[in-house]
């Protein structure tokens, strides 16, 4: 009985995706399985995995039904007896307390019910929360340079919302209506079939209204949306860029944008409302006429004799009994079309195959030791996205004809012009992008058989660009790490890093939160503290992307110099722009358009006199100007005795000029 | 049900803990007035509405009383002859008198009409006009809510754009577009199913109240004995309510937050394999905001249950009160009119929730509201510049903090060591180029951005064009100064757009020229849709090499006479470099130049070098006097060239 039930709550979902899907089908040609309907057959998976919910609830709904149903005779009775002199007083008070005993077991059943469906609707948005995180956690970088992170935020957010809703309140609504409607009938056939029916014949209408209405509403809802983000993304454009809009006095012309983009908005919720009010102004008339067949005929049969005034009653109260659940039901309807639009927009973030995944068959290893194999590596970026920064105009290939082979424990030096697929190089080792399968190898094993949890975790890498979390200092450095892991091991990492010193100047210390995106910190101390984070780790693999361009050279140097502590017995990758970086390392390729140009050490590539020799001669000539830089800095940091004032103020520089 | 947007707060700091609670505050509503005062109109009618919306209410319930009772008189049914007793009315003649002789003339069926079939016309009618109404105040309370938040929402966005730069130094950029959005979203929704609903459905719950009263004062009082009750329990609810709301609400907040930060992270995220922690840590998150929820369900089912077993008890005890003192007509408009009196009450819950997100929010935007430009215009126009002062620019005894530096308080401290420049002066005359040198926090950026007055001075002057700047329209003062600032924002739209930065008069021909001036015409030419090509988000499809190529082209293209320019320290290769230094020679010809210089040859180029220290102006000269003085600059410069030395020895031994 309870499985029965519970399929049928999720039929009637289903019954209401056909609704949706066909109304969109309409407009969206959609062949075969339309996004609406795949959208809510992935919604009716949560659904059934919390039937027991359901269908205990749809227990309490006949109980529910029954009760309220049987109320209206029992004060068609009552009534009976209070125009009736013959029957006393007393009498008739008893048949108040059988309205009163029916009034509340349908109460505690309503009470019951709401608690059930409320409760479960908050369930599968937990569930569907969660499954979004873990989702997105697995969809590889490509992704994120297609989708904006205010449009996730909107799908995460606003549209669950509205998921939520349709689960709760819709569900509700559309799928109990259809039993108290029906117990409604029954009831009323009892005392008249001809009024019965009479009453009932205007609700078919119903289902003509919905279609109707409830197709325009999914696109009105849907519109509404989408110019809801756009005016989010303009904002919040505008905000984070107020430093140049302020600069180039561009605030008129932003707020004469943001003005069309705000009357977009209102003019979309406008027509939106315009047919979400009609959905229960219209299905307010079906009680309605309810009301008019029973003054109308009901009277009528009073007068031939056919029908008591306790009858009159009972259609009375039915009339108004069913006039909320109508009302409901029209708001449902629009609730369920509003939820179905939000479903297919989080369906379509779920829907996106994660690119990069373990195979079924993966190999059998647990660790590596770290050697690197490009066989004859081509690389492109797919044409749909955005390629990268570091290869803007590359829209061919980003990496060509790579055959390259870095020993255990070895370092390898990557330098080249901007563009030349340095970056992409260094991002493809643990398999941020998708390479095919034989081109890539660490210990000998395809990379795309390996699991990838063991490759990014023999793996450090210190991206370009120096991503914090709002947490503490100190839980930045140790997110690699086990939770709880021992404070020695972040002093460790900060001091390579050569971030112990500053970290003595800050408030708190390493329990110093380091704020969005980390704005406390300088920009140098942004990338020392990545840096930390990747040497706390203990990778067979590390690799440094350009990591170090915001400190300054003689931190760098002393950077340099632990680093080559940390360097001994690991496989490194140091991605550069400047040959100094790079200049003691076992061996270096130049890039240059994807291609290997260059290879050797810094002595046998300065004699060959090619690429990697106009570098370092270029180099040579701006590092004079460093030079005058450094001087100042260190000289500043030696005899100051304003070094906290500098450090404050360099924070401040930082989080004005970064936004 | 409903508990409003959960969007609010998406970026809430997590640590805040939010003030939430009350859903009235008269003072907020005062200070919304302001947006509603233009559509007053428009609100007065909705208010107006409510009386014949109220009035075609109760005709349906008096109508089907009235056709009962002239069913029963005509047929001598029983149900009328009901013994008197003071106070009940009771006939026709009665419900007339106390509806008005309206009822009469409508309800007395006309020659060719049976009485049943004329009560359904005039019933038909009655709810054709009901259903307009409804409709129509629905539409013109959204239209009248839509169109105040539009201006609100306006402001808002104005307002926060002309707040000056350390207010966004301090808050998250999250959080000041949540105001602009989600807050004015809230408010708006308060307008449409808050308030106005709550004030129509507390008039017409005090007018079913009332009408039944005078119909029969002792049915009316036994009618209405479950209140004080419902009273009672619905400030239980209140309360429980509040604090459950309350707690939803900051963990929705905490959620939305992590998501945020997970995805702009969540390269670092997947490199460090974080994924099952962060599950784990989110899971538990999201688990508590599910458990706080189940509370408010409670309450808010407990509530709507109440409310149904009371309508239904009350029907009992209409009914056995009624019973030998009042006749069908009269128990049919008590059984319909209450039950029409507590219907409002089932989604009380709803509507509290609305309010209660609605005053939080509007709290939140009257916080940034409130907040005065730290640097605002002053009323007159600009004064005229003389044209000996055209380009000139001057630091007179310029103290600055970014601090608030309350002097009443502690006086004027000059070793605070909070202060940023100390007493700095200079003069750069039109035309010259000088640059500025120091360490980072010497007060070199700091420079720049009181120049273009992006701060406002603690004491002394800047003055611009022989002009103070605070006497300027900011406006008038930036369109005299282009800033190229280090770190490069690129704004969505076209790459033409964000050259041309909102100034309608700089067409095509303007922005190709400025382009091909500092080279960077041949790879817009490049994309493959040239100058109408896409930006994506902060101009991630641009190496940081071309983002400041393009910062140039702006700076050019806008054709200001004084060039302020913050030079990036960021590698970038020798041919992009190369690029770099023939644009920056392009940019400053002609003009005068302020450079925060990092490159050597920008330093050779340039009339004069102010080396700061401590935020002090320590010395000032070209490179070549500088050097011959023997001086600070001097020293350190030779100073490094051996330091550097031994270090490149250091680096080769290890």
């Amino acid at each position: 009985m309870s499985a029965a039930a519970s399929a049928e709550g999720a039929d009637n979902t289903e019954g209401n995706s056909e609704h949706g899907s066909e109304q969109h089908a309409e407009v969206d040609e959609a062949t075969g399985d339309s996004p609406v309907r795949h959208a809510l057959r992935r919604l009716s998976v949560y659904i059934l995995r919390n039937w027991r919910y359901y269908a205990l609830w749809y227990v309490i709904v006949f109980l529910y039904s029954a009760a309220m149903n049987t109320l209206p005779l029992a004060v068609g009775w009552a009534i009976g007896g209070l125009i009736d002199p013959a029957i006393d007083r007393a009498t008739v008070i008893d048949r108040c307390w059988l309205i009163a005993g029916l009034a509340a077991a349908g109460g505690i059943c309503r009470f019951v019910s709401r608690l059930l469906v409320f409760n479960a609707a908050r369930e599968v948005e937990y569930e569907i929360r969660n499954d979004l995180f873990e989702h997105l956690q697995k969809l590889p970088q490509s992704f994120y340079f297609r989708w904006r992170t205010g449009d996730l935020m909107s799908r995460c957010v606003n549209d669950l919302n509205s998921v939520r809703m349709l689960l709760g309140p819709g569900l509700l609504s559309v799928a109990q209506s259809p039993i108290i409607f029906l117990g409604a009938f029954i009831a009323m056939t009892t005392v008249s079939v001809k009024l019965a029916i009479l009453m009932m014949l205007p609700y078919p209408l119903f289902v003509l209204m919905s279609r109707v209405i409830g197709g325009r509403l999914f696109l009105r809802s849907l519109a509404m949306q989408q110019s809801l983000a756009s005016m989010s993304n303009f904002v919040q454009e505008n905000i984070a860029g107020i430093a140049v809009v302020k600069a180039y006095a561009m605030e008129d012309d932003q707020s004469a944008r943001f003005a069309e983009a705000n009357e977009h908005l209102r003019t979309q919720q406008l027509s939106l409302v315009r047919t979400f009010a009609a959905m229960p102004a219209l299905t307010g008339l079906l009680p309605a006429a309810g009301l008019g067949m029973v003054i109308v005929v009901g009277l009528g049969e009073i007068s031939a004799g056919r029908m008591s005034t306790g009858d009159l009653f009972a259609f009375a109260i039915y009339v108004r009994m069913l006039t909320f659940p109508a009302f409901m039901m029209g708001f449902a309807i629009s609730l369920v079309q509003r939820g179905a639009s939000a479903m297919q927009r989080i369906d379509e973030i779920l829907s996106v195959e994660p690119s990069i995944a373990d195979r079924p068959g993966h190999a059998d290893i647990k660790s590596l030791r770290g050697a690197i194999e490009f066989r004859d590596l081509g690389f492109r970026y797919n044409a749909a996205d955005p390629v990268n920064s570091d290869t803007a105009n590359e829209r061919d290939a980003a990496l060509e004809e790579i055959n390259l082979t870095v020993p255990v424990g070895t370092t390898l030096g990557v330098v080249g012009p901007v563009g030349s697929g340095k970056s992409t190089l260094a991002s493809i080792i643990p398999r941020l992008y998708e390479v095919e399968d034989g081109q890539l190898f660490l210990d000998g094993v395809d990379i795309n058989d390996i699991e990838i949890s063991t490759l990014r975790s023999a793996i450090a890498m210190v991206p370009q660009d120096s991503f914090l979390f709002s947490m503490s200092l100190a839980d930045n450095i140790a997110y690699g790490l086990e939770r709880d892991a021992p404070e020695e091991a972040i002093r460790t990492a900060a001091a390579r890093a050569q971030l112990a010193g500053d970290v003595e100047d800050l408030p708190f210390g390493y329990d110093t939160l380091v704020g969005e995106r980390g704005v406390m910190l300088s920009g140098g101390q942004r990338q020392r503290t990545a840096l930390a984070r990747a040497l706390a780790l203990d990778p067979s693999i590390l690799i440094l992307d350009d990591t170090l361009s915001a400190v300054d050279a003689e931190t760098e140097r002393r950077i340099q110099a632990s680093l080559d502590e940390v360097f001994a017995g690991r496989t490194v990758v140091v991605v550069a722009s400047r040959v100094n970086s790079v200049r003691n390392l076992d061996q270096i390729v130049v890039l240059d358009g994807g291609r290997i140009v260059e290879r050797g050490t810094h002595e046998t590539l300065i004699a060959e006199r090619g690429l990697y020799a106009r570098l370092a001669e270029e180099q040579e000539k701006d590092d004079e100007q460093s030079r005058i830089q450094d001087a100042l800095q260190e000289a500043e940091g030696v005899e100051s005795a304003d070094a906290g004032a500098a450090a404050v103020g360099g924070g401040m520089d930082g989080a004005g000029g970064g936004g | 049900m409903s508990s409003g947007s959960d969007l609010e707060e998406v970026e809430a700091d997590p640590h805040e803990e939010e003030e939430l609670g009350r859903a009235y505050d008269g003072r907020l509503l005062l200070r919304l007035w302001p947006y509603i005062r233009p559509y007053r109109a428009q609100v007065f009618a909705t208010i107006l509405i409510v009386f014949p919306m109220f009035a075609l209410e109760l005709a349906p319930a008096a109508v089907v009383a009235v056709g009962l009772n002239q069913i029963l008189e005509a047929h001598d049914l029983p149900g009328v002859e009901a013994p008197a007793e003071e106070g009940v009315r009771r006939g026709n003649a009665e419900l007339i008198e106390f509806f008005g002789p309206t009822l009469e003339v409508v309800t007395e069926a006309p020659a060719g009409f049976s009485s049943e079939i004329w009560l359904g016309l005039i019933f038909l009618v009655v709810t054709a006009l009901l259903t307009g109404l409804t409709y129509g105040h629905q539409i013109l309370m959204a239209t009248t809510g839509q169109n105040a938040m539009r201006d609100l929402r306006r402001h808002v966005f104005e307002h926060i754009s002309r707040l000056q730069m350390n207010y966004f130094d301090s808050i998250p950029v999250g959080r000041l577009v949540t105001r602009a959005t989600n807050d004015v979203e809230n408010v708006t929704e308060m307008f449409s199913q808050g308030l106005v609903a709550l004030v129509t459905d507390v008039f017409k719950m005090a007018g079913y109240a009332v009408v039944l009263f005078m119909l029969s004062p002792k049915l009316a009082m036994w009618t209405f004995a479950i209140v004080p009750l419902l009273a009672f329990a619905a400030v239980i609810f209140r309360l429980k309510v509040r604090e459950a709301f309350r707690s939803v609400r900051v963990k929705i907040a905490r959620i939305n937050t992590h998501i945020q930060e997970t995805v702009t992270g969540m390269k670092v995220v997947q490199l460090f394999t974080r994924e099952q922690r962060n599950l784990a840590d989110f899971d538990r998150m999201n688990a508590e905001h599910r458990d706080a929820w189940h509370q408010s369900i409670k309450y808010d089912a407990l509530l709507f249950a109440t409310i149904e077993i009371a309508t239904g008890i009350t029907m009992a005890i209409i009914i056995a009160v009624g019973t030998g003192v009042a006749e069908a007509g009269i128990i049919y408009i008590f059984i319909d009119y209450m039950q029409r009196f507590f219907m409002p009450l089932r989604d009380l819950s709803a509507k509290y929730s609305v309010m209660q997100s609605a005053m939080a929010s509007s709290e939140r935007i009257f916080e940034v509201l409130d907040t005065e430009p730290g640097v605002a215009d002053p009323p007159v126009e600009s004064p005229a510049i003389s044209n000996e002062n055209r380009g000139r620019v001057e630091f007179k005894n310029v103290w600055f903090s970014y601090f608030n530096m309350d002097e009443s308080r502690g006086g004027f401290d000059e070793n605070d060591p909070n202060w940023i420049l100390r007493d700095v002066s200079f003069v750069v005359e039109p035309g010259e180029k000088v640059a500025f040198v120091g360490a980072t926090g010497a007060g070199k950026t700091t420079v720049i951005k009181l120049l273009t007055r992006l701060y406002d001075v603690n004491r002394g002057v800047v003055l611009v064009d022989g002009i103070d700047v605070r006497e300027m329209l900011q406006q008038d003062l930036r369109h005299r100064i282009a800033s190229v600032l280090q770190d490069v924002f690129l704004f969505s739209g076209s790459v033409a757009r964000n050259i041309a930065l909102g100034r309608d008069d700089l067409d095509e021909v303007a922005v190709h020229r400025a382009a091909k001036a500092v080279e960077a015409h041949a790879f817009i030419d490049r994309l493959p849709e040239g100058y109408d090509t896409e930006v994506h988000e902060r101009g991630s499809n641009f190496s940081t090499g071309q983002r400041q190529i393009l910062s140039f082209a702006r700076a050019l293209a806008h054709g200001a006479h004084i060039l302020v320019l913050d030079e990036a320290t960021s590698a970038i290769d020798t041919e992009t470099e190369a690029a770099i230094q023939r644009g920056i020679h392009v940019l400053m010809e002609g003009k005068t130049a302020i450079a925060i210089a990092h490159r050597l040859s920008t330093i050779r180029d340039v009339d004069r070098i102010n080396v700061l220290k401590g935020g002090r102006l320590v010395e000032s000269g070209s490179h070549a006097t500088l050097v011959a003085a023997e001086g600070h600059y001097a020293r350190l410069y030779r100073l490094q060239s051996q330091a550097s030395a031994i270090a490149d020895v250091v680096a080769e031994r290890a």
